[in-house]
């Protein structure tokens, strides 16, 4: 039974997050963002805090309360996921004046976000949308593994068990994400860093979608040669619990 | 150039046919610890996947290439594989019966010499693998005592039963490992304080005679430890059980327990019993004795007769020829030649546990990165070693496969270092 309060940690820091990745990839979520100078804070009351910023065509998501020019208020845990379920409504405590961008370009933003997370008809077939989809399920699918081992209690017991270090997540010749582990704590960023304890590796974005979308397990994915793992195994032996806890908080 | 031991790289496509084979029928390939990535095959294209015969130190795949094998079937390989007494003590009893509607007297002979052989041994019970093994001692622990608790050591190993599992672990249930109290290694203290915050409820503690986990150094108990185990037991009523699986009859004939001089209340037994037959056993105290008929604990092959006659063979072998010793003497060999080969490559190597049954690390990189790739250029020459494991020594390694081993090790370690100089130089 996935806990509400991670759940809206993996909602917050892992699916909203998204927008940073499709204001870079995507032309229209590019235009959408094009001049706009905000941040938006999300409050969750016995839950997250996060702040999601727009500045020169970029976003950011951060964690904690920083400053803004509209703050969303949520009386509970259950209250924000519901909001990103489309099931209920954000309580604007500042910014009444920017409520336009909410409902503007913003809402144009989840959408989008939606429209690749959840795949529909021949969509997948577009080797754009294909690669889009792939790699914003991917970024999303390991910020979430980190809440998870963070917070989830089983999740946490895993995550207590990863040794200290780096490990890297890639996909050859392609993109990477790598969680900093310490004391079983982690901290997940995305690119490739210089020196990993371990690494899982992907020989295409088509083992990657398959593995993300459950269509390839770890066992046969490493003996077929579709992924790759080396370095400092227990990281990985660790990591993989955390990463079946997934489709708990993101399904 | 001149084919040597050393520049004739292997190759494996027979063994990735079938295996893309098996990975359609089959969950995860090759299930189990044999599989390439419980292995830790990295990468799996250079490493064999199926074996077509073995006999003393080797084994061949499919493809024809053959190894000079330090996994030794992860454990049972004691004597040399298909070995002549064995197989015939074997094959004798097969012809005369092997599984019938009633034991043969080679349950009790075999009982018999493991009583003779075993320090502790008042008795013995069979079973088939090293898991039935720790469940049964586990179960006569909870009978002796009515008690509900187990204390074990962190990042030990009894099989893959559910209570000897993390719940972290697919198919683990939190009531499955609820009893379960777990402490580090070497830490006495940490034993008396859980036997005081559990008074009275605490049935047993299990553990192997040292500390031989995977994918870390292998660590020896520290002076008294055993002593102050054995003595918190007996003051506590408490089982101690010794998990020798692994370790039996590759320290002491007599148990690893007499290796490291201290007295278990039962000991478990599987991997060297009969050379790779199959059979296991719990060896225990007369005290114990009752509790251990009570227990109803048994399976449709467990009272086979082969493999006991096996077992008897290879244990009367192995006294007779001191096998323990016999192992030790070639472990402390193979391991000083390995040490200098990766010395004059300028890699460190770090050996650990019993050279029976050492483990070897590369201290030169925290990652195992550089150890994978050993065991990579390692097994492309035709020397079987794996990454995260203790390596096993049998009897019937000679002289010059030890020096064939240390010269492919040196190759190995040469393309090791000149593929990592950047970790080399930090």
């Amino acid at each position: 039974m996935p806990d509400s309060n991670v759940k809206a940690r993996c909602n917050l820091f892992a699916v909203l997050r998204g927008i940073e990745y499709l204001v870079e990839n995507d032309s229209d979520c590019k235009d959408l963002v094009a001049g706009v100078n905000l941040a938006i804070q999300f409050n969750v009351s016995g839950g997250p805090s996060g702040n999601l910023s727009f500045k020169d065509g970029r976003a950011e998501m951060k964690s904690g309360k920083h400053k803004s020019n509209i703050v969303l208020y949520f009386s509970s845990p259950e209250h924000f996921n519901k909001m990103i379920d489309g099931k209920a409504n954000p309580i604007p405590l500042k910014g009444l004046h920017r409520l336009g961008f909410l409902s503007g370009p913003f809402m144009k933003l989840a959408d989008k976000l939606n429209y690749y997370l959840r795949p529909e008809g021949e969509l997948l077939f577009n080797p754009e949308y294909f690669r889009i989809n792939t790699e914003l399920t991917a970024y999303t699918a390991f910020f979430a593994l980190a809440e998870i081992g963070n917070y989830d209690p089983l999740g946490m017991m895993s995550g207590s068990h990863i040794p200290d270090g780096i490990l890297q997540i890639k996909v050859d010749d392609g993109i990477g994400i790598y969680l900093e582990v310490r004391n079983g704590k982690m901290n997940c960023v995305k690119g490739h860093h210089e020196d990993p304890r371990a690494i899982l590796s992907f020989s295409s974005l088509e083992s990657a979608h398959k593995l993300l979308n459950g269509q390839l397990d770890t066992f046969t994915g490493l003996g077929s040669g579709e992924m790759c793992m080396r370095g400092f195994i227990p990281m990985l032996d660790n990591m993989n619990p955390i990463l079946d806890l997934v489709p708990q908080y993101l399904s | 150039m001149e084919e040597t031991i050393t520049n004739k790289l292997y190759t494996n496509k027979k063994s990735m046919e079938i295996f893309q084979r098996g990975l359609k029928v089959l969950p995860a390939g090759i299930p189990g610890h044999l599989g390439p990535v419980q292995s830790q095959f990295i990468p799996t294209s250079a490493y064999p996947l199926y074996a077509t015969r073995a006999k003393n130190s080797y084994f061949w795949d499919v493809d024809g290439n053959r190894y000079i094998d330090y996994m030794c079937a992860y454990g049972p390989n004691v004597l040399g594989y298909n070995n002549e007494l064995v197989d015939n003590a074997a094959m004798e009893q097969f012809k005369n019966g092997n599984c019938m509607p009633l034991p043969g007297i080679a349950q009790v002979e075999l009982a018999e010499l493991l009583c003779d052989t075993i320090t502790i041994a008042d008795w013995s019970f069979f079973m088939k693998n090293g898991g039935d093994a720790t469940g049964f001692a586990k179960m006569v622990a909870h009978a002796a005592t009515g008690r509900d608790k187990v204390v074990m050591i962190e990042g030990g190993y009894h099989g893959v039963t559910p209570w000897t599992q993390s719940l972290t672990h697919a198919g683990i249930t939190p009531a499955d490992v609820e009893n379960n109290l777990i402490i580090k290694w070497n830490d006495a203290a940490a034993f008396q304080r859980v036997v005081d915050e559990n008074p009275g409820q605490i049935a047993a503690f299990i553990s192997t005679p040292y500390d031989h986990r995977v994918f870390a150094d292998n660590v020896l108990p520290s002076d008294g430890y055993w002593q102050k185990i054995r003595q918190i037991c007996d003051d506590n009523g408490i089982v101690l059980i010794i998990d020798d699986v692994r370790c039996g009859f590759r320290l002491d004939t007599a148990g690893s327990a007499e290796y490291f001089g201290f007295k278990p209340d039962l000991a478990c037994y599987c991997k060297a019993l009969a050379n790779g037959y199959n059979i296991s056993a719990v060896v225990g105290r007369d005290s114990l004795k009752d509790a251990a008929a009570k227990v109803f604990y048994t399976g449709s092959y467990w009272s086979s007769a082969a493999p006991m006659a096996a077992a008897i063979a290879c244990i009367n072998e192995l006294k007779r020829i001191d096998g323990a010793k016999v192992m030790i003497e070639k472990g402390k060999k193979l391991t000083s030649g390995l040490v200098e080969a990766a010395k004059d490559a300028g890699i460190t190597l770090k050996i650990s546990g019993i050279p029976s049954m050492f483990f070897m690390r590369i201290t030169n990189d925290d990652s195992l990165m550089m150890q994978q790739e050993f065991c990579a250029e390692c097994a492309k020459r035709g020397v079987f070693f794996v990454s995260h494991h203790n390596h096993f020594i049998n009897c019937s390694l000679t002289d010059e496969d030890i020096r064939d081993t240390v010269e492919i090790a040196a190759e190995a370690f040469r393309i090791t270092a000149q593929n990592n100089i950047d970790r080399l130089n930090r």
